[in-house]
Order: structure tokens, then sequence, then C-alpha cells
């Protein structure tokens, strides 16, 4: 395997030194490209006290491509598919360089804080959380509560 | 008090005397300056290419002014670090008091001039590769004053110029865009136009070299269990996305209708009513994992 760039080393050492209030994200021991990821749930969001787990890939050509970021525990949000996908625009077409693993994290963390029903990927969730919003935040509370808890 | 209105009238009309159209004066309601706002360069002999820094000087003069000294902000730092910033700040304190009751503006711009011109090489990071600039590294600056190693620069041009075309390609004919690929600052993604072939031939930052490796600290380790923890916890409450499984029902969706066997998982549809429990069939699927793993 090719030497792991410096910007990747970089952004690791200062993940763990000063690590982002609520986010962490720390190597695979057999890969350092890909990242074990916890965000907590934002506060005054259905999503508060949840520990989401998420795997975070860094590409042969980051930081010029995306990372590759998928949600692991299941979790009720328009914007996030039932395989975790995350629909985000940047992580696609507006990715730049200048984002970092800890500004895409926070952005995801953003994204539950906001959710955005009119682009949603995952439709039966945005179809609901436009209908009937009260509903779709008590079915988000309550996969919070059932999947995404620590003890 | 008149007197004080006069001063400042006199250094008003000094500074635009100097600066001219660089200043900008605004005045409040009873026709008094208020505040003076100027953008400054480093002196490189009006060599624009040569300026690597600047920033917005903005100076509130309260109505006691000069005897009270100017509230000064700095706006719009470009190429400065903190640091910098910090030390500016102190230097115009210092300047303030050492002109306790004189007109201090003209004094306080030269000052942050002076210093900028000593300071001029970007101490930033380049926002690509995150290492700053040493001595003899080739680097760029942008239209909207944003500092990139050249090599790193001409990497992210090339690249998204790549992506673009590849993304072009994948359109029909009838949607693709009739506008030229436009290359975009890394930072504010302000457009940039900048001579890619000339950028590519720089060589790599400098840093980059002596940068240490990675290692697996006894910290690492740590982390890495608790999250392993986690993961078998969430797991054992069925909270984990089992990506085999929720293909396998997307697949179902298209081809099953009965919704009766409770072995099968019908996949999920919007139609489906449980009496119980109004929503879709994939909540009654979570519903009874849950169940299985609680017990």
């Amino acid at each position: 395997m090719a030497a792991l760039p410096r910007r990747i080393i970089k952004e690791t050492q200062r993940l763990m030194q000063e690590p982002v209030p609520g986010i962490s994200a720390i190597p695979d021991e057999s890969n350092a490209r890909y990242f074990h990821v916890i965000v907590t749930g934002p506060e005054d969001s259905p999503f508060e006290g949840g520990l989401f787990k998420l795997e975070l890939f860094l590409p042969e050509d980051y930081p010029m491509s995306a990372p590759k970021v998928r949600f692991i525990t299941k979790i009720y949000h328009p914007n996030i598919d039932r395989l975790g996908r995350i629909c985000l625009d940047i992580l696609k077409d507006k990715w730049s360089p200048a984002l970092q693993i800890r500004t895409v994290l926070l952005s995801i963390q953003a994204l539950l804080s906001a959710p955005n029903p009119d682009d949603p990927l995952a439709n039966d969730v945005a179809e609901l959380w436009k209908v009937n919003e009260s509903e779709a935040i008590r079915n988000a509370k309550e996969w919070t509560r059932r999947y995404a808890m620590d003890t | 008090m008149s007197s004080n209105v006069e001063r400042v009238k006199e250094e008003i009309e000094a500074l635009e005397a100097i600066f001219m159209e660089d200043i900008s004066i605004s005045y409040n309601g009873q026709d008094l300056p208020e505040t003076v706002k100027m953008t400054i360069f480093p002196s490189t002999a009006n060599d624009i290419d040569k300026q690597y820094v600047c920033v917005t000087f903005e100076a509130m003069l309260p109505e006691m002014y000069p005897d009270i000294p100017p509230i000064v902000k700095l706006k719009n730092p470009r190429g400065l670090d903190d640091s910098i910033l910090n030390s500016l700040y102190d230097a115009i304190k210092d300047k303030c008091f050492e002109f306790s009751s004189q007109p201090v503006i003209y004094e306080l711009i030269e000052l942050i001039r002076e210093n900028l011109t000593e300071c001029n090489l970007p101490t930033c990071q380049c926002a690509v590769c995150l290492y700053g600039f040493c001595d003899g590294d080739v680097f760029t600056k942008t239209q909207c004053f944003h500092y990139f190693h050249s090599f790193c620069l001409a990497k992210h041009l090339l690249t998204t110029e790549k992506h673009y075309s590849e993304e072009q390609d994948k359109l029909p004919a009838w949607q693709k865009s009739t506008k030229a690929f436009q290359a975009a600052c890394p930072v504010c993604r302000e457009a940039i136009n900048c001579d890619v072939d000339d950028l590519k031939s720089a060589p790599p930052p400098k840093d980059l070299e002596s940068a240490q490796n990675f290692s697996v600290t006894s910290e690492l380790k740590m982390l890495q269990c608790k999250m392993q923890e986690l993961f078998s916890y969430q797991k054992s409450r069925g909270g984990i996305i089992d990506i085999e499984e929720e293909e396998n029902k997307l697949l179902l969706i298209t081809n099953s209708s009965d919704d009766s066997s409770p072995d099968v998982d019908p996949g999920p549809s919007l139609e489906q009513v449980d009496e119980n429990n109004p929503k879709s069939s994939i909540d009654r699927k979570f519903k009874s994992d849950f169940r299985k793993t609680s017990r």
C-alpha cells in the first residue's frame, strides 16, 4: 500500500489532540484511511441523547475527492436512507479540498439538527416529515432511544 | 468641545488628501465623522502581485475623540494568522497610548502598513495540504487573497476540471451545460482564473517532507476498544444497519405482495397499515427484532 499522505496523518493527529465536542473519529487499526466515527445527536433535536456510529473512508485521491461516509446505526431521518447513505451536497458536487474530516462530520451533525424533507433520500420518511411532522419527530425519537443508546 | 471638532475635521481632511479614494469616511447625523475605513496592503511600490497580505482597518471615533482613543477593528484579514493579528492589536493599543489626546489615525494606518510589509508572507496554512509556507515554497495568491502551494492548487484545478467533464459526459445532450468549466477557490468558492500548466510544474511543499509519521498509540487502541463495545451493544439491540438485509428488502418491494406470512419481510410500502400501528411494515419488522433481542 502506498504511503499515507501527510495531510491524512495531520488530520488524524488533530482529531485526537483537539477532538470536536460531540464527535469522535478514530482510524482503523489495519487501515488508516478507514475511520470509526461516533456523532452524538444534537441538543434540541429528536436525535438528542443518541450515539450514532458512522464509517468514513478516505478515497485514494483524498482530499481532491470527498470522503465516503455512511451511518452504521439506524436513524430515522429524511436525508439518510435505509442503508445509512447521506444526502449532503458537500459529500458530492460541493466538495472542496479545504474541507476536512472534522468539517464533514460537523456538517452531518448539523444535518441532524436541520432535516430537509424537500431534498429527500428516504422517501417514506420525508413524506411523513412533510405531512405529519410531529409523528415523524416521534418516530425519530423512538428510533434514537431504541437503536442509538450506549447503555 | 468645539476645538475637538475642529481638530477632527482637520485630521480627516489631511487623511483624505493623503489616501484619496483608498480611505472612506462615514458621518453621523450631525455631519461629524464617525468611522474611518481603509483596506491596508504592505508597501511593495504598488506591485500588487507582491502583496500577499492585507487587512481592513476600521476606526470608530468616539464623541470625545481625540481625548478618548478610537475603537479599532481589523476586519477581513488575508494571509495573517491570529498571532499576528493579536500582536497588531497590541501595537495599536500602545500607539494610541503614546498619542493620547492627539489625532492618531494616520499613525495607526502607517503602523499597520509597516507591520504588513514586515510579514508580507502568508502565515496561514495551505487549505489543501494543511501545511504552512516555507521559504522557497512556490505558492499562489488567488484574486480573493487565499493562499495555496501552486502544487496543491494545480491538483485541485485538475481534479475539479476532470470531475466536471465526467459529470457532463454522463448527461444527455440537452442537459449538458453550455458553460465552460469555471475553477473555484477551495476556501470561498469565488471564481478564480489560473494557468494550470504553469502551476503544476511547481515542486511539492517543503513542510510535507519533514512531517512525522503516523503510529497507533495506546490511547488510540483504547478508543478503538470503546467504539467496538458501543458497536456490539447497538448490534445486540438491532440498531446496526444490515446492508445485505436492507438491500433484500428493497428487492422484495417489487416481488412480493404477500403481507400475511410472519416469516417473510414484505418490505416497506406506504399503503400497508397495521391495526395497532398505522405505520409502514418496516417499522413492525424493527419492532419484532426489538422484542427478540430484548427478551
